[in-house]
């Protein structure tokens, strides 16, 4: 099972993504918009972790 | 710094808040806990483990622009280190603006020697580092 976008490699364009995430500051639930991020000139640090309630 | 940091598993935006409320070491957290529930997200960045629907532990690093500059995976138990992060999205900031440049490996902050890499280099590395 190939699927093209998982050979993102470093120097390359990360397409548009969204995903919905839990904001500990403002206690709610907010849509995350990768280009909403890049208009704000931010860099994006994902940091993906196997499991909640296990260690990171 | 002009950074979202968002950390990313596959649980559910509920999970993350029940974990954030009962675990203690997470009471100082600030960043975005990112649901990826279908494991698409993961499988952009060649994270997914289809064996268990998990995904690994990658840390990757985007500029403004939306290049990825860093891209990185830890074996299944092997914990990350902040200060090494923070290393290499200093080093990435840096060469974003100056991409002539190389950080060496002992590079950790802006005013650290850098390299520029050029044909009077060629096996001059070391007098290089060291002038």
């Amino acid at each position: 099972m190939t699927d093209p976008v998982t050979e993102l490699k470093v120097g390359q364009q990360v397409p548009d993504f969204e995903l919905t995430a839990y904001n500990p500051v403002a206690h709610n639930f907010e849509k995350v918009h990768f280009a909403d991020l890049k208009a704000a000139g931010k860099w994006t640090i994902l940091f993906f972790y196997p499991a909640d309630f296990t260690f990171v | 710094m002009g950074a979202a940091l968002i950390t990313v598993s596959t649980d559910t935006e509920f999970v993350h808040l029940a974990w954030k409320r009962d675990e203690k070491e997470l009471a100082e957290v600030k960043y975005l806990m990112g649901a990826d529930p279908t494991g698409n997200l993961s499988r952009m960045f060649g994270v997914y483990d289809p064996s268990s629907g998990l995904a690994l532990r990658g840390t990757f690093i985007i500029s403004p622009d939306g290049t990825l500059f860093n891209s990185e995976v830890n074996f299944y138990n092997m914990g990350r280190n902040i200060d090494e992060l923070m290393r290499k999205f200093k080093a990435n900031i840096y060469l974003s603006r100056k991409a002539s440049e190389g950080c060496p490996s002992k590079w950790k902050d802006e005013g650290d020697k850098t390299l520029r890499p050029g044909p009077e280099m060629v096996g001059r590395v070391h007098e290089a580092l060291n002038e």
